[in-house]
């Protein structure tokens, strides 16, 4: 479906939907190596976001770079400001979330105030280049492909049973000699890094980025928002939860802008309580009581 | 030198308000092992209340206290009873409480906005601009009205705490609930009472703050923050720790007004946070945090 555009002529809303989509979704799965694999909630991601979205934008803005490059090098330095959260890695679950609450909101108001680099409540423009933009859906789709099979591996292999040794209980995976340090730092470079890419593509993207809605605590929760609309940990999770919360986001600013916050909670409040692994326990539910229907028949 | 005790007493006076917010946060967690993310927001409803009393009925709002006290308790009884009690005990609780709370902040945010809209408020009477003249500096009477609350708050809690048979209970629950049950206390109802009390230091809290600061819908997060920074420097359980705690963090705050532009002030109680969290994650008084 995802590749119409090669077939099909998509509306230009379709387009730019499908995009954001894609790097939602990448974003959500990046999150979720955290979140969801290591158990580590993080509610300052936007932190990543922002850093890869204004370094890329600022590269851009300098030289004539291709912006793929700008892209990779916004979400290398991302990734190495990840790195910065390090001290507060071997906080245990809540206390972790709320350290990242607290570095999310920090990051915002020091990038909010270096106006020389981010231009400030005024935020940074870039030119706009329809034929980049066009292009940026196909940068998103191999994106989401390469995240997708990126998490699907972790999952798979022996790094994925590691992190959810350090998720489920951290000395016994220690006495077993598996580093929480080392694994922490790795996942958290490596999220923020990726989430940094998308902050790149966001920036060539909309041409406009400030730092308020960057960094914002608001684009915080939404990553969290998607992985756990779609299931925590799971590698379909991120990509079902992100497609929902774009387009249940689309539908609530143009239906019901002022209920926004309120569904959300709503979702989050009713998943936690019935289906902790959200849409994805759903359908896995579902599948069972459908085997279950076939195997009797 | 006079500037000296004008930020030293500025800071005794929110050292009060800091240490109300942190028991509600602390009394909660102490009990319960939950960290209640929705404690920002009610906070922030405790002003709202505070601030509806005020504009519609007229009501003082130091004459209010008792009104949203009772009001916030029973909100937080009724999150305990109808979302709190149905998450796992302990560690395997964590994300899941804390994406649960936060969902309910953000329901409480919403409400918030639709009842009243995202515009600033504060609540304004005749004491907000009135002053008294203490130790040669003008104090402005709503600041010492909340710091003569929010000490009682502490030593009531205490007293509460220590010299009821309630008090004893919820003591109890916070060690050990299994054997509490055993002997006979109803541990689920001692549950949704913490809750309680802890949601009502929250709306007291929201409700002074409301006196001294403009607040909106979204406010909440840097109250939440400060409050997990006293909970933590002061240590789980320790009633004294907290004050002590919330008198650091207060002084802290109020002298980096003098290096830091004031817009990052706000930033001092994330960096605080941080750095309270990495070096001394067992409060003053020892406890353990990490895990």
């Amino acid at each position: 479906m995802a590749v119409l555009p090669l077939v099909l002529e998509l509306s230009i809303y379709t387009h730019n939907l499908m995009t954001l989509t894609f790097l939602s979704v990448a974003g959500a799965l990046a999150w979720n190596w955290m979140g969801g694999f290591l158990g580590q909630v993080s509610f300052g991601h936007a932190a990543t976001f922002g850093v890869g979205g204004f370094v890329a934008a600022r590269i851009v803005l300098w030289a004539p770079v291709p912006a793929p490059l700008a892209w990779l090098a916004g979400g290398l330095v991302a990734g190495v400001f990840a790195l910065g959260a390090h001290p507060a890695l071997r906080l245990r679950g809540p206390y972790f979330s709320i350290a990242t609450i607290g570095l999310g909101e920090a990051t915002r108001l020091l990038f909010t105030y270096w106006e020389d680099f981010t231009g400030g409540s005024s935020g940074l423009s870039l030119p706009i280049e329809t034929a980049l933009k066009h292009r940026l859906y196909w940068w998103g789709l191999g994106l989401v492909v390469v995240v997708t099979a990126a998490t699907w591996l972790i999952r798979r292999s022996g790094l994925g049973l590691q992190l959810l040794a350090i998720k489920a209980d951290v000395d016994a995976a220690a006495d077993l000699g598996v580093s929480a340090t080392f694994y922490q730092d790795l996942m958290i470079a490596l999220s923020g890094a990726v989430v940094g890419v998308t902050g790149g593509m966001w920036a060539s993207y909309f041409s406009f980025i400030e730092p308020n809605d960057m960094f914002g605590f608001d684009r915080s929760i939404g990553f969290v928002l998607m992985a756990v609309i779609g299931g925590v940990g799971t590698v379909l999770g991120p990509l079902l939860g992100a497609v929902v919360f774009v387009l249940l986001r689309q539908y609530l600013l143009a239906s019901y802008p002022q209920l926004y916050l309120g569904v959300y909670g709503l979702l989050l409040i009713f998943i936690i309580l019935f289906e902790p692994l959200g849409l994805t326990g759903l359908l896995r539910r579902l599948w069972r009581r459908l085997s279950a229907l076939r195997g009797k028949a | 030198m006079d500037r000296f005790i004008d930020l030293a007493l500025s800071a005794v006076l929110l050292a009060g308000l800091y240490a109300t917010m942190a028991y509600g946060l602390g009394i909660i967690y102490g009990v319960l092992r939950v960290v209640n993310l929705a404690h920002g927001g009610v906070i922030m409803m405790g002003a709202y209340m505070g601030w509806v009393l005020h504009r519609k009925l007229g009501v003082d709002p130091y004459l209010s206290i008792p009104i949203v006290v009772a009001a916030s308790y029973l909100l937080g009884v009724a999150m305990y009873r109808v979302l709190v009690r149905h998450l796992p005990r302990g560690a395997a609780g964590g994300p899941a409480s804390l994406l649960l709370l936060f969902g309910f902040w953000l329901v409480l945010r919403n409400g918030a906005y639709l009842l009243f809209t995202g515009d600033d408020q504060s609540i304004t009477t005749a004491w907000s601009t009135s002053s008294v003249v203490v130790l040669g500096s003008q104090l402005s009477v709503s600041r010492l009205a909340v710091l003569a609350i929010g000490s009682v708050i502490p030593v009531g809690l205490h007293l509460f705490l220590h010299r009821t048979h309630l008090g004893r209970a919820i003591r109890a629950v916070a060690q050990n609930p299994d054997s509490c049950t055993l002997v006979g206390v109803d541990v689920e109802r001692i549950y949704a009472i913490t809750f309680g009390i802890g949601t009502a230091l929250a709306g007291v809290a929201g409700l002074l703050s409301a006196t001294l600061f403009a607040f909106n819908p979204g406010s909440g997060s840097s109250e939440l923050l400060k409050s997990f920074v006293v909970v933590v420097l002061g240590g789980m359980g320790s009633v004294p720790g907290t004050g002590l705690a919330a008198l650091i963090l207060a002084v802290v705050e109020v002298f980096a007004i003098l290096v830091l532009p004031s817009y990052l002030t706000s930033a001092v109680g994330f960096v605080m946070l941080v750095l309270v969290l990495v070096i001394r994650p067992g409060g003053l008084f020892g406890h353990r945090v990490l895990g």
